[in-house]
């Protein structure tokens, strides 16, 4: 055990950990630790530097004590070896296979701090060559806080990791230099396990056809993209209404070609198109306006001759409120300074509220809620434009499809929802998460598909019986974006990865390169892990009766869909802009956003869908749809507060039941398997083998991330008295003295 | 228009005004209490129904919507659904079905027409036709009813007329006609006075109830006194006290004087770890100590400890004023303005949360409970609970307190006699508190509701840990607001005893309800015998009261031993703190200790140190750090190093305090709120609960299992193990150490047991589950709390005709 306090002349505080001092370590143990550890290299990793010892803080920076170690900086991650051989005690039901707990992929640091003496700076690359801090504090994209001193270390050395782990981490690099370029080169291609059902890329044509004839939706699949000759934000396979000519294809690069998303099993569907400029000035706008009401007159034909359309960027935040929102929401979780967390306590509920960031999932939520309503009670079309096309078009598109098709909510549901919506949509992964650190592109960061992920964990927290996939896999899922392995994550579109892929491909003689999917889990867990991602409260579809459920079905639609057809709605004020206004009695075509100029109708007419809804009884297997109301919001507590080790409740908290739960559904497999084995053996003993049960006594809150408790020095009686505490902080040390063999209780 | 709809409504008219309007009254028939579908209570009268009505269901309740009949009689407002089962005439009557709401907890009543709302009230006149009837509860509760269109107008207006005028409005004595309205009638008081106390719970009511409790948590050096046995030494407190063995009763009466109320250091609780919880009021400053006085107070301060800890409460405590208004504002949040029916936008909810206050105070309440557990956690001292008068937050923190340290209180009988010992008996002012009578508007505030949040606050963070549930606290919350109890009406057990002697000349403490009321019900009409609230059978169904406990509790048995064995064991603290500070007096205010010299009001008084030499009084200003770390060290040190096993019922449950990790309880505040009862996701009736699913499930597959096996000359063991699978399915999911293994302890009568020996169907082929409402109580509620459904086919589905055959208005529902 090798870990100290330095308090500043002061002598060493009692601590569950050791007592050494710096002096003593340097004289005696540094000498053993003298070979620096490495950790286990992945394929294709390449150490850069290293420095040996590095004192990594607990997370407390008061208390100044830690563990020595090696920090490593490689082309994957910052890593930190301790010099202590690992405790056997936890094992780590847990861990990801790529990195460890104290390691941090570098496209994972979201800023890094020097802490100058007392001062602490915000580093941005490329500043700092002389001077190099005592200190390092690293924040992650997955919230975890990492806090090192480097004063151990050589001058030089210390030196010199700390500007490899700037260099690497924050300054601007190639596309090239991520760390999946070279994994995937030196990593031996491994048999791909696919479990049933598997997930849909969505990079075929089948894999179209099928998902269209899944929704039985009654569009054309296009393939005139293959060679992205179309557009090169378009994916190679898409669909679209059949009533779009094919020369209308060609014209604006794709812009403005409706997109099918998803086919209500009313005929209706989903639709989603990058937006044209209507309002330009000159003889353009003639153009996009007649091309446009070819567009939405080919979506109209779909189904009923009914379409709305919604511009999503008139309603909802702009990607930049959501980076700005996002980053006031994350400072709160974000503590190098357990004090800070402290203190910023007491105004806890409205320094949430005041970051807005609960605010825009409602938003969202709202909107879906929105354009299922159309789909579901009033049987239109809908078309939703955005500028782009590909980020909140993809948020609403995804969340609408969440609350109507049960497909989606199941685990190959959702990863086939999220390739088609966001991977095949031409998300811009690569510079909504900036993995490369351009600085011309920082405006265009932004968390939409954490803000996506919010969304879902909303609805799972309300429903949880159906998801199949827990509010851990979710978890899981968002730290993943950050872990510069999955080609998932990495490319702006279909065609940014089929040029860079294929520009790679003729130096390494190999084919195509293949990165590999985020969605082979077990490049990251074990399976024991993975059994953490399923929702042991899952009420599965009861098979036998599906084909009842069949006949039964179209009734059930007639009664959810009060008026069935469009003729029969009861006209409601809409807001149309003037272009679209000789359409309005054409096509009969509305805009969503009707609550702008009229509050109350869209209210009564949100509710009264409400009611209908929630008038039938509730199938886990049919629509959902979320409550939305001030205290319906909340903290994704397991994200967020996973690693705050001062808001875990030992032995408590909602995963003792989830565990209590699990058990039981292992029993319940256990049972069967014994009654199978009963029925083949009939004349076998009865060994009933006892189900190795978790035990929930040890589980922390935050389980399953951090299963270990590390306690804080802190107490856990908060406020007033730990106040009062800091300020007879001199007594207390005094006491320390007098009493060191009461430390250790 | 209508008859009566222009007379004022007033109390003491209730009778001749409500005679010509009641159309039925249950006291005429002998045997028929069932009127239109209606089980009445003895007495009871309705006074108008309307059919066909339509109720709102809750989430909690399964969403959605239930047909049935709506009545109004001068207790309740009943609602019976359609198809609900022929009532039993033998069972026992309860006071409010599922669906019912008593006249008294409603707060407004709020008619919804076409076009508009408006708020009824005894003397307004309604304009329209109502097609909704709204009634706000003072617990939180929202009702909604919708009147069908095939529902007589006439009916109605008339019923939105009853309840306006019969609820109760504001005034002083109506609680009273409320009373007799529900207890009154000869029938109910006799079938009351043969209500027996729950034997499973501590009553604190005589001196052996005291003793099985110093027995229970291995207390020694205590006896129960019975010197206020006449309430003539302090007219608040009960009738025996627990108090230091060395004290002589003589000694004991010289020191009521030296406090405020006369209320002396009592003994609460023993921690394990041998110190002692004590509770007091203030020092009475203005009197004459004398030396003989001085050492007798001591000697209670101290209680045979070496060391004593005054706990101040006043200070960082909030007053019953701040707790007022914290519930005034969280009531406006979650309910809305009604009348104005404005309420807060949605993305202002958290900080209109946080400016309530509402949690701040639940957290204090919390903070300081766990200081002192923590303090008491250190052993061999007595930690004293000060407190001006003794009667309001002395009761939230030494009851929070046994709540965190002591796992029997969070059984639900342990959680019950834990109210009767330190609210009840102690003498928690509800009645003054709660103001039933509306004429204590400044002494109002629900200082118990806030004790109950916070217990709710650790058990959301504990699920696991306690046998109560959400449930239980929620009906207890329910039941504070309705006036119909013993326990909430009145403010010392004085006033209690005072009262049932009135009523009943052969009244004694020992067995108090167990005595027969006097045969001629008429010698006092106005004062029905009022039950204890924890008859839980006279307000619950037994469906609803087996959700009171859940099996998912800590690993220790309902019962742990407490016998004060664990004094003996090694404890570091001990020696740090009883070397040479013998007979210190510590203060711990806003936090910090200290030892002033003016803590105890007979210090300054001169004679210090003159008596017995091992007192030595001199403040000992080095063992305050050791307090202070007593404090620190719990927080600091790893429970898995502390104890093996953290679930050790000695360490107490702290509850975390920052911001993220005090909740909202939903389930009662916000189930009113009217956007989330629009808005509530209901659950099917046809479908179960997953958890029910999966007990139901291993149930089924136990079955079976015994089934194959005994068909192969099974062992006995195996026969038993089917026969019983309940028992058997908690014990072998969790080795005995997560679920309760014991059968659930059944805190119901005997009599108020209806008959649930009901064996279990077997699963229609067509429903994927059987109905496991059908079954044993125990049975259905195997692991959580989940509703019973038992109306799967009563829901209310429009039909198409039936809004085509009237075509006037528009319907909400289409």
């Amino acid at each position: 055990m090798l870990s100290l306090g330095s308090g500043g002349g002061k002598p060493v505080k009692p601590s569950f950990v050791s007592y050494v001092t710096p002096e003593e370590i340097k004289s005696t143990e540094r000498e053993t630790s003298r070979k620096e550890k490495h950790p286990d290299l992945l394929p294709g990793e390449v150490v850069f530097c290293s420095t040996n010892p590095v004192l990594k803080y607990t997370q407390d920076d008061v208390s100044q004590r830690g563990i020595f170690g090696t920090l490593v900086c490689t082309n994957f991650r910052i890593a930190f070896v301790s010099d202590e051989a690992p405790s056997e005690e936890q094992a780590q039901l847990f861990k990801n296979k790529l990195y460890g707990e104290n390691d941090i992929p570098l496209t994972c640091v979201d800023h890094i701090y020097g802490g100058y003496d007392e001062k602490k700076k915000l580093i941005t690359g490329g500043l700092v060559r002389n001077k190099y801090p005592s200190k390092i504090i690293i924040h992650c994209k997955d919230l975890r806080v990492f806090q090192f001193s480097l004063t151990y270390a050589k001058e030089e050395e210390a030196k010199k990791i700390f500007q490899g782990i700037i260099h690497h981490s924050l300054e601007p690099k190639s596309l090239k230099c991520i760390f999946a370029f070279s994994y995937c080169e030196k990593a031996t291609a491994t048999p791909e396990i696919h479990r049933t059902p598997r997930t849909v890329m969505f990079d075929t044509v089948e894999d179209w056809t099928q998902e269209m004839k899944r929704t039985k939706g009654n569009c054309k699949v296009v393939s005139a993209n293959e060679n992205f000759s179309l557009s090169q934000k378009l994916p190679q396979f898409f669909i679209m209404p059949t009533a779009v000519l094919d020369e209308d294809m060609t014209k604006f690069e794709g812009k403005g070609l409706p997109i099918w998303c998803w086919s209500h099993h009313s005929g209706c569907a989903l639709f989603k198109t990058a937006s044209l400029p209507l309002m330009q000035e000159d003889g353009y706008s003639q153009a996009y306006k007649i091309y446009m009401e070819r567009m939405l007159n080919a979506v109209a034909q779909t189904h009923l001759y009914s379409v709305k359309t919604e511009e999503l960027s008139d309603t909802l935040p702009t990607i930049q409120d959501i980076q700005q929102s996002y980053s006031r929401f994350k400072q709160f979780f974000l503590i190098d300074n357990t004090t800070e967390f402290w203190l910023s306590d007491m105004k806890w509920f409205s320094s949430l509220e005041n970051s807005g960031w609960l605010d825009i999932i409602r938003q969202c939520l709202q909107k879906a809620v929105e354009v299922v309503e159309c789909l579901e009670k009033e049987n239109t079309n809908v078309l939703i434009m955005e500028e782009a096309g590909s980020d909140l078009c993809c948020v609403i598109s995804s969340l609408v499809q969440l609350m109507l098709d049960p497909y989606c909510r199941t685990l190959a549901g959702f990863q086939s929802l999220v390739q088609k919506e966001w991977v095949a949509g031409g998300h811009s992964f690569l510079d909504r998460c900036n993995h490369v650190h351009q600085k011309d592109k920082e405006q265009f960061q932004s968390p939409v598909f954490l803000l996506f992920l919010e969304c879902v964990w909303q609805l799972l927290q309300q429903h949880g019986p159906a998801f199949q996939f827990s509010e851990t896999y979710l978890t899981v899922l968002s730290d993943s974006v950050h872990v510069p392995v999955f080609g998932t994550f990495l490319f702006n579109s279909p065609y940014h990865r089929a040029t860079v892929m294929k520009n790679d491909s003729p130096q390494t003689q190999r084919g195509p390169l293949n990165c590999p999917e985020v969605w082979d889990w077990s490049l990251q867990f074990e399976r024991k892990a993975q059994d953490l991602f399923t929702n042991p409260l899952y009420a599965e579809k009861p098979k036998q009766d599906k084909g009842a459920r069949r006949t039964y079905r179209p009734k059930h639609q007639r009664q959810l869909s009060l008026p069935s057809s469009a003729f029969k709605t009861p006209p409601k004020k809409g807001f149309f802009k003037e272009e679209t206004d000789s359409l309005k009695k054409m096509l009969r075509v509305k805009r969503i956003s009707r609550w702008l100029h009229s509050p109350d109708s869209a209210q009564a007419s949100t509710r009264e869908f409400y009611e209908a809804w929630q008038r039938k009884p509730l199938d886990y297997h049919s629509l959902i749809l979320p409550c939305l109301d001030g205290p319906a919001m909340r903290v994704w507590m397991q994200r967020y507060l996973r690693w705050i080790h001062e808001v875990q409740i030992f032995g408590g908290g909602a995963i003792t039941v989830m565990s209590k739960l699990a058990d039981l559904v292992g029993e319940v497999q256990e049972l069967r398997r014994e009654l199978e084995r009963q029925a083949c053996r009939a004349d076998s003993n009865h060994q009933r083998a006892a189900a190795s049960h978790r035990s929930s006594v040890r589980l922390s809150s935050s389980f399953p991330f951090a299963t270990s408790r590390v306690w804080s020095f802190k107490p856990a009686i908060p406020t007033s008295l730990l106040q009062s505490l800091m300020i007879t902080g001199g007594l207390a040390d005094q006491d320390d003295e007098d009493g060191e063999t009461l430390g250790v209780v | 228009m209508l008859t009566g709809s222009k007379t004022t409504f007033k109390v003491r008219q209730i009778v001749p005004d409500m005679k010509e309007r009641i159309l039925s009254h249950g006291g005429l028939h002998t045997r028929g209490r069932d009127m239109f579908g209606l089980r009445c209570l003895p007495g009871e009268c309705v006074l108008q129904r309307a059919v066909l009505v339509r109720k709102k269901l809750s989430a909690r309740e399964g969403g959605g919507w239930l047909a049935g009949t709506l009545f109004c009689t001068h207790f309740r407002v009943a609602f019976v659904p359609q198809d609900s089962q022929k009532p039993d005439d033998n069972a026992d009557p309860v006071l409010l079905g599922d669906h019912d709401v008593a006249l008294a907890s409603i707060e407004k009543v709020v008619a919804v027409g076409p076009s508009r709302t408006k708020l009824v009230t005894p003397n307004s006149s309604l304009k329209f036709t109502p097609e909704e009837l709204v009634l706000y509860c003072r617990d939180l509760r929202v009702i909604c009813f919708l009147f069908d269109r095939l529902t007589p107008e006439t009916q109605a207006v008339e019923i939105t007329y009853s309840i306006a005028k019969t609820y109760q409005p504001l005034k002083p004595g109506t609680i009273l006609s409320f009373q007799n309205a529900a207890l009154g009638s000869v029938e109910m008081k006799q079938f009351l006075s043969n209500r027996r106390h729950d034997a499973q719970m501590n009553w604190f009511e005589s001196v052996t109830d005291w003793e099985r409790e110093l027995e229970r948590t291995g207390a020694t050096g205590w006896r129960v006194s019975a010197v206020n046995d006449r309430f003539e030494m302090a007219t608040s407190l009960p009738r025996f006290n627990v108090v230091p063995q060395k004290v002589l009763d003589t000694e004991l009466k010289k020191t009521f004087a030296h406090f405020n109320e006369g209320r002396i250091p009592r003994w609460c609780w023993r921690h394990p770890r041998g110190s002692d919880l004590l509770r007091t009021a203030s020092f009475q400053n203005n009197i004459y100590h004398e030396k003989d006085d001085i050492r007798n107070l001591e000697a209670l301060l101290f209680g045979g400890q070496q060391q004593c800890v005054v706990v101040e409460l006043a200070e960082e405590m909030p007053t019953p004023a701040d707790i007022q208004l914290a519930h005034t504002r969280l009531r406006a949040l979650c309910l809305g303005d009604i009348s104005a029916s404005v309420s807060v936008p949605d993305d202002k909810w958290l900080s209109t949360l946080e400016a309530s206050r509402w949690l701040d105070h639940a957290r204090c309440c919390l903070k300081k409970a766990a200081e002192v557990s923590c303090l008491l956690r250190g052993g061999h001292m007595t930690v004293i609970l000060q407190e001006q008068e003794d009667r309001d937050m002395n009761c939230v923190v030494s009851s929070l307190v046994q709540v965190m340290c002591d796992p029997y209180c969070r059984t639900v009988p342990g959680f019950q006699g834990l109210v009767q010992k330190e609210w009840v008996m102690a003498g928690h002012r509800f009645l003054s508190r709660a103001n039933y009578h509306r004429d204590s508007d400044k002494e109002e505030a629900p200082v118990f509701l806030l004790f109950l949040d916070c217990v709710w606050q650790l058990w959301a963070q504990y699920p696991s840990r306690f046998q109560l549930t959400g449930d239980y606290l929620l009906a207890l919350h329910d039941s504070f607001h309705l006036p119909l109890f013993s326990t909430f009406l009145s403010n010392c057990q004085r006033e209690r005893s005072r009262r049932s002697q009135r009523l009943s000349q052969s009244y004694t403490p020992v067995n108090g309800w167990r005595e027969v009321l006097p045969q001629d019900p008429s010698q006092d009409p106005v004062d029905p015998p009022l039950p204890p609230v924890w008859d839980w059978a006279l307000q619950y169904s037994c469906q609803r009261r087996a959700r009171f406990t859940h099996p998912v509790a800590q690993s220790s048995a309902p019962q742990p031993v407490l016998n004060g064995n664990l004094n003996t064991n090694p404890d570091t603290h001990k020696s740090q703190l009883s070397d040479g500070t013998l007979g210190s007096v510590f203060l711990l205010s806003r936090g910090t200790f200290s030892s002033p010299s003016h803590l105890l009001p007979w210090r300054n008084g001169g004679g210090s140190g003159s008596y017995r030499k091992s007192h030595r009084r001199a403040p000992s200003s080095e063992s305050l750090p050791g307090l202070e770390r007593l404090i620190k060290t719990w927080s600091q040190s790893e429970p898995s190093k502390v104890s093996p096993n953290p679930q050790d019922p000695q360490e107490p449950l702290l509850p975390l305090l920052l911001g993220p990790c005090i909740g909202v309880w939903r389930d009662c505040y916000l189930r009113g709120a009217l956007q989330a009862q629009a808005f509530c996701h209901p659950t099917p009736t046809s479908m179960y609960h997953p958890v029910d699913q999966l007990a139901w499930e291993v149930q089924q597959l136990r079955d079976k299992l015994a089934l194959a096996s005994s068909g192969h000359a099974a062992p006995t063991t195996k026969k038993q193990e089917s026969r019983r699978p309940d028992t058997n399915l908690n014990q072998n999911t969790n080795n005995g150490t997560f679920l309760f293994s014991a059968p659930r302890p059944s805190f119901v009568t005997p009599r108020g047991l209806p008959p649930t020996s009901a064996p279990p169907r077997a699963p229609p082929p067509t429903a994927p589950l059987p109905r496991l409402a059908n079954r044993d109580p125990s049975k259905r509620t195997f692991l959580f709390s989940h509703p019973p459904d038992s109306r799967q086919d009563q829901r209310y589905t429009p039909m198409p005709s039936t809004r085509l055959s009237k075509n006037s208005g528009p319907s909400l529902g289409s």
